[in-house]
């Protein structure tokens, strides 16, 4: 082969992988991709229900009802509109009512959401707000946003009460 | 005192960085030796001022000095001592420091090491690497200084992320962060040598090595990283492609491109432009990491928003390094000649198939995590009371990774196996006949053993032991004549480079981990609820609550579960899952109970204690998955293996101050 | 005077590590790339050779490799023009030397002392706890109490004595645990089902839980009278948007407190707040039964008249300047910030000849919020 053609199958066979490799991102694209809504976007846009997303808010005071074999009931609130949701399995450390939570898996309706794992938003530097404010009045304490750590999925619920 | 030393000691770091980053350059442009010959010592002398400023942060933690802000926030007086010596690291302004420290330590050890090199060559990388320094001391200094002082000094500090408290944390930042800064010489030795304008094999030798440091501890430190979230956070899993992880994985697969094609530089002098364009690409890679780490987009588009300074100052840092690099690489390109000729089918073109591929699995990788981000950071352009959120999950980047993860590794035997310069494929493919009947082989059993359970996990089993018969075969044939005994064999064998047995134990840690991946599929997970006395079934074996009690930890309280495990009826072990509460910080963690059995693990966590007294318990067998990490650290041997060769010794391989008569001119 | 040493010190170090390779008349003995290329190729045929020796690559493919490496060497012999005579750099060189000499200093003292704190010395723990013994005679025995505690983990005693503490320093979670470990252990009685009722609330930043109500409900079925527990459960009420209850709740605990503690007027405020109107606090609390039901009202009064006795002894000139931060601590507890800020400036001008006093009255003044620095 000449130089030429060396030149030219080693362009096409990069091209190839490339292509391939483009391909399989647009396919997966369509497939894996999770839209992420708060329960008035839900509302507004009208998602149908089977779709998969993402769901996110408050967990509202008072709505957590655990059921037998590790299922628990909740409403999550953007202090607008309501969706709840169900879940089987065990929630995250941080996960309690009046925080922030994230809860993926599928609509059943515009209210009504099967989740099939939850995340519990969280700061690195979490602290009772008491505390927090205290250490702010004396300047100590900055809250810092920036460390804080991205939502991710632990399975394993608050601890045992003493 | 000693504070404001340390203090001081940074800010004559930066001063002698930007020294290390003009004058040298000035002596290459003029091609004076005197000023080319400051790069050494300035390496040296900034180096040991970052050091010095390092240690007087390590000494305000050990002493808890809680004057210092930074050591207030992150520590706290009944920290293990251990843990006070890694709460350096483990936050914003600490790790910033560690990381330009090593990128310091390289510095200097480029010096050091690199008396035979070429002094414009040494001069020009010092100064590129000067000026990443110079770059990060100002970060440091203007945006996340470790010593900012507190006045009144409290009493007490704010602890630690328990989170953190781990010894497998302590030291995966360290070894993250070799790796990733490790990379910068690489592009050190790019930029260096595209300003000099003489790219060859030369340079391909002094670059190797170094290259080949920072992949060893960049394999280490994912595995490492992976091992932690693995039992620390207590989901079972061992990879979430979560962004953070994702940020290191890009440099280690542009990393391994780059190791293999420098290979093909030194080898054969060519490839030359994709190599620089390589090393410039793996470090930025490394520098987007850090910056997708640091600047906190990862959390939201707007939380870096709303308070940009040290996300703004990164993405400057970025956006000069990455432009003008790839800037100077697209003018000077053109004036790099061509190199040797090789036909498709040979080593070369075997290690420009794996480049093709890993570069390939890299942008796929970077697609999946950036999209998410582009998109939230567009559409909240266009509209931003409305941007479009969405997540990239381990589903994208499984039905990415692995249809071009399979045949890259498929490949590789065949890789090996090939000739320089002209390969052929038909004696290659009857040289690893029976390596790949014997896969085959291992696969068929596998899958009749399993009978019944899922298809992947033979069929991975089969490639790791593909990739491991591959390099037994690799060396086998190196080694072995007809007719020759097994003696002359084994000495023939031993006499190999270090650097074959190198590649092929690295490539059979690969089959390891292979297989280890392929047999997580094999894992039997149970959530379930349990009383004390109570059993349940998991797998081969029995596990039964004995019950559940609290106990003290030196700063923390835990309340454990114990359980016993039970296998055919004879109890093998107990294990111990347990949530932590700690002194400091209120957040409860949880701590996973481990035990090992052969190469797989029982692995236990603790959800909630029910009303009526049962324990919440996720339980899991992972088989084999062990062999995970195993594999990566035998990846990392073989790189070492492959450092001690004597060929990859930097500067001259022989005889140091060259009694090679000089080229007659 | 130390430190400037020190600072002078290693700025000149920093600038001499520079100055000296360049004061060098002749350069070190660098290798030129003519050199490192022949050393590379020489080394290749090197390893050729030893190839050839182990038998490891047959002699035809050997000799192909051999001669491509002495190719290459000879290309780049070719190539390396000899590096270019050099011109006279002393000049060149003296505008260097000046640039590190003037440079290095001109970079880093002003970026230095526009972040650093020259004047403030470390403050290892170790060393400042030693000029604190209070504060760390408590630290120590709130430790000795935990290790009693952890190895004794049914301790009740031990847990009540150690719980306000822990309220105090905020460590609620701890409070909830100690208080109940004292219930188990030691029984039921109002007053430690109210604190484990307050300590719970604290827990939940402020929020009565379902668990907190439950037990402060039980609190008050063993003892109408207490006082947090009442302000508790109208707590619950409000929260729970229970509007009329918790005004009722809010008006009768109003009802049965000294107008003087600074609670008072928030409950009133309250009431007000949610529609209602606060009926009038009640006076002093007169008689013996009064004060039994109200031991937090009368330990107010008992405070107050110690700290006005203290206020009385330290008077304007005393030079106690324990007895100072007592008091200014002591003003700033009972809300009444006037009075701190008066102390305080009496104190600053008392002391005005022990500087390490007035420091330490400063800092306090800092951390309360009063100091005029």
């Amino acid at each position: 082969m000449t130089r030429k053609q060396r030149r030219l199958a080693l362009i096409s066979s990069a091209l190839a992988v490339l292509g391939v490799a483009a391909g399989l991102v647009l396919f997966a694209f369509q497939d894996s991709i999770v839209f992420f809504y708060g329960p008035s976007e839900l509302a507004e846009k009208n998602v149908a229900p089977g779709t998969r997303v993402r769901i996110g808010g408050l967990v509202k005071e008072g709505s957590v009802q655990r059921g037998p074999d590790q299922t628990v009931v909740f409403q999550v609130t953007d202090t607008n509109k309501v969706v709840k949701v169900s879940y089987r399995g065990i929630l995250p450390d941080l996960f309690r009512e009046g925080q922030g939570v994230v809860a993926e898996g599928v609509l059943v309706s515009l209210t009504d959401f099967k989740a099939d794992s939850v995340l519990a938003k969280h700061d690195e530097t979490y602290m009772p707000k008491e505390v927090a404010d205290a250490l702010k009045k004396q300047g100590v304490w900055q809250h810092d946003g920036k460390e804080g750590q991205a939502a991710r999925p632990a399975p394993a619920a608050q601890g045992a009460k003493p | 005192m000693i504070i404001e030393t340390g203090h001081y000691a940074l800010v004559l770091a930066f001063a002698l960085s930007l020294v290390l980053s003009t004058i040298p350059l000035w002596g290459v442009v003029t091609r004076d030796p005197v000023l080319m010959g400051v790069a050494r010592p300035a390496a040296f002398a900034m180096t040991g001022f970052a050091a010095l400023s390092y240690l007087a942060l390590t000494w305000a933690y050990v002493t808890s000095d809680f004057s210092v802000f930074n050591v207030l926030q992150n520590s706290h007086s009944t920290k293990p001592f251990m843990y006070r010596i890694s709460g350096v690291w483990a936050n914003h302004e600490g790790s910033m420091l560690l990381w330009v420290l090593i990128l310091a330590v390289f510095a200097a050890l480029i010096a050091w090491r690199g008396r035979h090199m070429p002094q414009r060559l040494l001069s020009g990388v010092l100064a590129v690497q000067g000026s990443v320094a110079a770059a990060f001391f100002l970060f440091i200094l203007a945006t996340s200084n470790p010593f900012s002082r507190v006045v009144p000094a409290p009493f007490e500090g704010e602890g630690l992320n328990p989170l953190l408290q781990d010894p497998g944390l302590a030291i995966h930042p360290p070894l993250l962060y070799l790796g990733y800064v490790g990379f910068s010489v690489a592009f050190s030795f790019a930029v260096g040598a595209l300003i000099e304008g003489r790219i060859d094999a030369v340079w391909a030798r002094f670059v190797r090595p170094w290259t080949l440091t920072a992949w060893i501890f960049l394999t280490l430190g994912i595995s490492m990283g992976s091992y932690w979230a693995y039992y620390e956070l207590g989901w079972g899993g061992w990879w979430f492609w979560d962004p953070v992880e994702n940020a290191s994985l890009m440099p280690w697969l542009a990393g391994t491109a780059l190791l293999h094609s420098t290979i093909v530089m030194e080898k054969r002098d060519a490839l030359k432009v994709w190599t620089i364009l390589l090393s410039i690409l793996t470090f930025s890679l490394s520098l987007m990491g850090t910056f997708l780490v640091r600047s906190g987009v990862l959390t939201s588009v707007h939380a870096f928003a709303t308070d940009p300074t040290r996300g703004v100052f990164i993405l400057m840092i970025l956006i000069f390094f990455i432009g003008g690099s790839l800037a100077l690489f697209a003018w000077r390109a053109q004036t790099l000649r061509q190199g040797g000729l090789f036909a498709p089918i040979s080593r070369e073109g075997g290690l420009v198939l794996n480049n093709l591929f890993l570069s390939a699995i890299c942008a796929t990788v970077f697609v999946g995590t950036l999209y998410p981000l582009a998109l939230e950071a567009v559409t909240g352009w266009i509209d931003p009371t409305n941007p479009s959120k969405i997540s990239v999950g381990p589903p994208f980047f499984n039905a990415t990774f692995l249809p071009l993860a399979v045949p890259l590794l498929l490949a590789v035997p065949f890789g090996q196996a090939l000739a320089w310069k002209r390969g052929d494929l038909l004696a290659v493919t009857q040289r690893l006949v029976f390596a790949g009947a014997a896969a085959v082989v291992i696969t068929i059993l596998t899958f009749a053993y399993t009978y019944g359970g899922p298809v992947a996990a033979p069929l991975g089993v089969g490639l790791g032991a593909w990739l491991i018969l591959g390099s037994i075969n690799d060396i086998v044939t190196r080694s072995w004549r007809s007719g020759a005994t097994l003696s002359t064999v084994l000495a023939r064998a031993a006499g190999l480079p270090r650097s074959a047995w190198g590649s092929a134990i690295a490539h059979a840690g690969l089959g390891v981990s292979c297989i280890g991946i392929a047999a997580t599929v094999w894992g039997v997970e149970r959530i379930t609820a349990l009383k004390p006395g109570e059993k349940t079934e998991l797998a081969a074996y029995t596990v039964m609550l004995d019950g559940v009690f609290p106990r003290q930890g030196p700063d923390y309280r835990e309340t454990v579960a114990r359980l016993r495990i039970f296998s055919d009826g004879q109890e093998i072990g107990v294990i111990e899952p347990g949530r932590r509460v700690f002194a400091v910080r209120t957040m409860p963690t949880t701590e996973a109970g481990l035990m090992t059995v052969g190469l797989g693990q029982i692995y236990a966590s603790v959800a909630d204690i029910e009303p009526d007294g049962r324990v919440g318990l996720r339980i899991y067998w992972k088989p084999l998955v062990l062999l995970i990490w195993l594999g990566s650290v035998v990846m990392a041997l073989g790189g070492a293996l492959s450092l001690l060769d004597r060929r990859a010794r930097v500067g001259a391989p022989v005889r140091a101050r060259a009694p090679v008569p000089a080229p007659a001119e | 005077m130390i430190v400037t040493l020190a600072l002078a010190l290693m700025t000149g170090a920093a600038a001499l590590a520079v100055l000296l390779p360049l004061s060098r008349k002749r350069a070190e003995d660098a290798p030129s790339a003519a050199d490192a290329d022949a050393v590379f190729y020489a080394s290749q045929i090197a390893d050729i050779e030893r190839d050839i020796g182990r038998g490891l690559v047959d002699p035809a493919e050997a000799e192909n490799a051999r001669v491509e490496a002495a190719r290459r060497l000879l290309a780049a012999r070719r190539r390396a023009a000899p590096d270019a005579a050099m011109a006279d750099g002393t000049f060149r060189r003296r505008v260097a030397a000046i640039i590190v000499l003037v440079g290095v200093p001109l970079v880093s003292l002003p970026l230095y002392l526009a972040v650093g704190r020259p004047d403030m010395p470390a403050q290892p723990l170790a060393a400042r706890q030693q000029e604190a013994p209070e504060d760390m005679e408590f630290a120590q025995a709130l430790a000795k109490i935990e290790k009693h505690l952890a190895a004794n983990p049914d301790d009740g005693r031990g847990w009540e004595v150690v719980s306000p503490f822990y309220m105090q320093m905020g460590r609620f979670p701890d409070a909830v645990r100690g208080y109940s470990t004292a219930i188990r252990t030691l029984g039921e009685t109002a007053q430690r089902l109210e604190n484990l009722g307050e300590a719970q609330v604290a827990a939940a930043d402020g929020i009565v839980t379902a668990d907190a109500r439950t037990v402060i409900e039980r609190a008050l079925a063993k003892d109408a009278t207490l006082v947090k527990a009442r302000f508790y459960r109208a707590l619950a009420a409000e929260q729970d948007g229970r509007r009329e209850a918790a005004v009722a709740y809010y008006s009768e605990l109003l009802k049965d407190l000294p107008a003087t503690i600074p609670l008072t007027s928030r409950i009133a405020e309250t009431i007000t707040r949610l529609g209602g109107t606060p009926p009038a606090a009640k006076g002093v609390p007169e008689g013996g039964a009064a004060i039994a039901a109200l031991p937090e009202a009368q330990r107010q009064e008992a405070i107050r008249g110690m700290v006005e006795a203290l206020d009385t002894r330290l008077g304007k000139d005393s030079t106690d300047i324990e007895g100072w931060l007592r008091l200014v601590r002591s003003y700033a507890v009972l809300n009444e910030p006037a009075k701190a800020r008066d102390a305080y400036a009496r104190g600053l001008s008392a002391l005005a000849g022990d500087a390490a006093a007035r420091g330490r009255l400063e800092a306090l003044g800092r951390e309360l919020g009063i100091g005029g620095s």
